[in-house]
Order: structure tokens, then sequence, then C-alpha cells
């Protein structure tokens, strides 16, 4: 029986055996995660190099507000663990749970889209704007491109969810909710170092005032990090 | 499928494990929440290798055990990692480049920033014509720009030259006369003047003896005083680091006609 479970749930692979015994699709995600590890660290260097060049405020301590941005980072969280509950309802065939966990994830994605739209008019209003500094470009490129990146993931989700309400989601496709599910977690790694960089480290950095020796902090962290 | 040793597609983490995940993500958020939590602690440098770490944890947290890389095929894991660590390559590199640049773009922008007047949603609708007084770094090694020593002069008039070249020179280091410009030696190199090593522009160390052939029919005098002055209004051409548009007459703009009187006599000494 459980050898049967196992055979079904890799039909894909017995189907297409390959030399790394790998599924491709598989291989594929993980492999375009890996460059997008290139793509936002290449954003990520970016702020860090800006960070503190700012020559007119808003600067970070004006404006960024950690508590609100914790409570969205807790969401993402939750989100991420509706995700593997969807899977694992996917590899079990309950297939009303399979659409409630996809629509919960998305759901609660769509409430930390709908943080960042707050934050991002809040900023706005309080006059930090892509163009207004180094911050703001660096803030606005950084953290849209990861909004960007959970935008898809919930269309992607609720793609999953209607194609899972029609029946067509189980064991023997789990890996299409697998997948989904790689790069959702993917987007919540990313805001661990988003949140962390931007909002706890940098979120009180301030004008020319302060500290203007910056960027040799950042990388103290990173070698910390390392 | 078999055909790999190293592959053990064991089942998922359980229900069990995966809460208990859960828990200590959202336990290892609020302990970084916590640290900042105290003012004094804000911004601080020490509070970069706790939260770091933290971070680090959360992050292999999530991919091994809810992106499952720990129960999957150990190839994914170092596809994954090698594109981590040449991400980390890449911010290194970048931050190794940028980050060493001097003046740093704060201090480069300070010096070139063009005030202006902004609307309420924060566009520049107007460039003030005068640039606002900045502040103006003083050369590096913060040494007071010495003045040239007074030539030995036999009449009043050398004198009143010498007298008018030491000025010159002030206002070359640092900007202030009776009106105040952005300090020229931020972009011009003169050879042997302390200070006077900027490399965004022309370099002056004989532009005595060349500016009278810069532009015909100007005389030596005219051509410095308008490059001054109007600085778009002629570039000379074949002169290395003469880039149109870069300097403008607004960094230039708040100087008097006496300063300019003094830099035009600075500068045709320097042959």
């Amino acid at each position: 029986m459980a050898h049967h479970t196992e055979l079904s749930h890799h039909a894909p692979e017995e189907e297409h055996p390959t030399t790394t015994g790998i599924n491709n699709r598989k291989l594929l995600m993980w492999v375009f995660l890996s460059s997008d590890c290139l793509f936002f660290g290449s954003l990520i260097a970016t702020y860090m190099v800006y960070r503190g060049q700012s020559l007119v405020g808003p600067y970070p301590v004006d404006i960024i507000d950690v508590p609100i941005t914790t409570i969205s980072t807790f969401v993402l969280l939750c989100s991420s663990f509706a995700m593997v509950r969807a899977l694992a309802a996917t590899n079990e065939d309950r297939q009303g749970a399979i659409v409630v966990w996809l629509l919960l994830t998305a759901f609660l994605g769509a409430i930390f889209i709908g943080f960042q739209v707050y934050e991002f008019n809040l900023f706005r209003e309080e006059g930090l704007r892509i163009d207004t500094n180094l911050f703001g470009s660096t803030f606005f490129t950084l953290t849209g491109f990861h909004g960007a990146h959970v935008t898809l993931g919930i269309v992607w989700l609720l793609a999953l969810a209607w194609i899972a309400k029609k029946g067509r989601l189980g064991p023997k496709t789990a890996l299409d909710v697998e997948l989904a599910g790689l790069y959702w977690h993917f987007v919540d790694i990313v805001w661990i170092v988003i949140f962390t960089l931007l909002y706890l480290i940098g979120g009180f950095d301030t004008g020319p005032a302060g500290d203007p020796s910056l960027v040799p902090h950042s990388i103290t962290g990173f070698l910390v990090l390392i | 499928m078999s055909s790999d040793p190293g592959v053990h597609e064991s089942r998922h983490p359980t229900l069990k494990q995966y809460v208990w995940i859960a828990i200590f993500l959202f336990v290892v958020t609020f302990v970084e929440f916590v640290i900042i939590l105290p003012e004094d602690f804000r911004g601080q440098g020490w509070t970069i290798a706790p939260l770091a770490i933290l971070s680090a944890i959360k992050f292999g947290a999530v991919i091994f055990f809810y992106m499952h890389l720990k129960f999957d095929n150990r190839l994914l894991t170092w596809v994954f990692l090698g594109g981590l660590a040449l991400g980390f390559a890449v911010v290194f590199a970048l931050i190794g480049l940028f980050g060493t640049f001097t003046p740093s773009p704060r201090a480069w922008a300070e010096d070139n920033a063009i005030p202006c007047t902004f609307d309420h949603e924060y566009v520049c609708i107007e460039y003030s014509p005068t640039p606002t007084p900045l502040p103006t770094p003083t050369p590096e090694g913060g040494a007071a720009p010495t003045p040239v020593p007074a030539a030995a002069s036999d009449s009043a008039s050398e004198a009143a030259t010498g007298a008018l070249v030491g000025t010159g020179q002030d206002i070359f280091l640092t900007g202030q006369g009776e009106g105040t410009a952005t300090g020229c030696y931020t972009c011009h190199t003169i050879a042997g003047l302390e200070g006077a090593t900027g490399l965004l522009g022309p370099d002056l160390t004989t532009i005595g003896a060349d500016a009278a052939n810069r532009q015909p029919g100007v005389s030596a005098e005219d051509y410095l005083r308008q490059s001054i002055t109007e600085p778009e209004g002629f570039v000379a051409e074949g002169v290395e680091r003469a880039v149109p548009g870069l300097m403008l007459s607004a960094l230039t703009g708040g100087l008097t006609d006496n300063d300019v009187d003094a830099l035009v006599a600075f500068l045709l000494e320097q042959k």
C-alpha cells in the first residue's frame, strides 16, 4: 500500500526518468530560485551602497514603521504555513482542504500586499517618492520587486485553487502544488532578509546629522551573516 | 528514481513538525522585534550581528523544512546554495566597488546639488537661480589653505595683484569669497596645490598658459571669466574631462564680481 502510494506520488518521475534523478520541472524551479538570489542580491547591494547617502529627507527613521511591518511579516510567515498544509492536503488527496489551504495562502499573501500598498501610500504622502532621494529609489525598487513577486505568487495560487476546485489536483499532480510552494516560500525568505536589513537594521537610519559611515556597518553585518 | 542512492524521497515533515517550525519562526521574529524595542538599541551597530544571525536561522528553517531541502535530493541543495553564494558574492562585489568611492555619494551631492523649490507633491518646479550656501567641506586634512606667498613686489599694483591671487586661491579651495560657490577643487586638479585634486573637470595646473589658446580671438582673461560665470557658454574641445553640461553656472552664480576677478587672477598664475 505504502509502495503504491509512493509510486503514484512520483508518477511523473517514473514516466520521465532523468539523469539527475530529479524531476526536470522541479530542478528548473530550484535553478530559477537560485538565480533569483542574484537578482535580489543586486538590489540589496544597491540599497546598502546608497544607505545613509540621501541628501534630503524623509530618511528611514522619519517614516519606517517597524511594528506594522512586523505584523505583515507575521502574516507572510502564516501564509507559508498555509502553503505547506495545502501541499500536504494534495498529497493526502483531501480535495476540499486543498482548495481551502490554497485560498488561505493567497488571502494571507493579499493581506501582506495590502500592508505594502498602505505603507507605500503613507510614504508617498509623507514625501518619499521613488525620485525623492537615494533611500526612496533603493527602498521602492527593492520592496516593489518583492511585492511584484508576491503578487505573481497570488495569481499562481488562485489559478491552482481554481484547478483544485475542478478536482484536478491530487497525489499524482502534487508537483504542481509543490512548485508553487517552493516559489512562495522563496518569496517568504527574501522578505525575511529584506525585513531584517531595511527595517530592523536600516529602519532607524537618520539624515546627515547621523553616522555617515554606515556602509562599513552593512559589510560587518553581512560578514556576520556568512 | 532509485538510480541515485542519495535520493531519500521520504515524506515531507509531519503536521506536528510543521506546526513547531511555524511556532519557531514566530518566536524568532518576535525576538528580533524585541531586540530593537528599546529606543537605545535602535540602529546600534551591535544589533546587526544578532539580527543577522536570527534571520539566517529563519532562512535556513524555511528552505530546509518548508521547502524540504533537508529531505530532498542533495543536488537541489547545492543548486540553491550555489546561487545563494553567488548572490552574496554579487553583494560584496558591488559594495566593494561602490562603497569605497571618495567622496561618498552624499558628499558629492552636497557639493553639486542645485537647490530647487518643491510643490506639494515634492516635484521640483523651479531651480533656484542662486544656490543657497551649502556646507562646503574643507580640503582634505582640514588644513587651512595657505595663501600664495606674496611675491616680493616693488610696486603697489604688483602687491595688489599678489593679494588678489591669494584671495582667488582661497575661493578656489573653499568656495567662500564675498559670495559662495561650490569649491572649485571639488572637480578640478591643480598639481602641487594641496586639496585641489578633483577629477570631474579639466586639470587646471597650466590653465594660465593654456587659456589664451582655448578660444580663437578671446583673451586668456576673458576666456577664464566666461568659463567661470557662464560655463555653459563655451566648452573647449579636445580638453580632457571638458564635458559640456557638467559644470553649471548655478555652481558659481553666488560669486560676486570681485570673487571672479580674484579667481581669474589666481588661475592666470597657474602656468
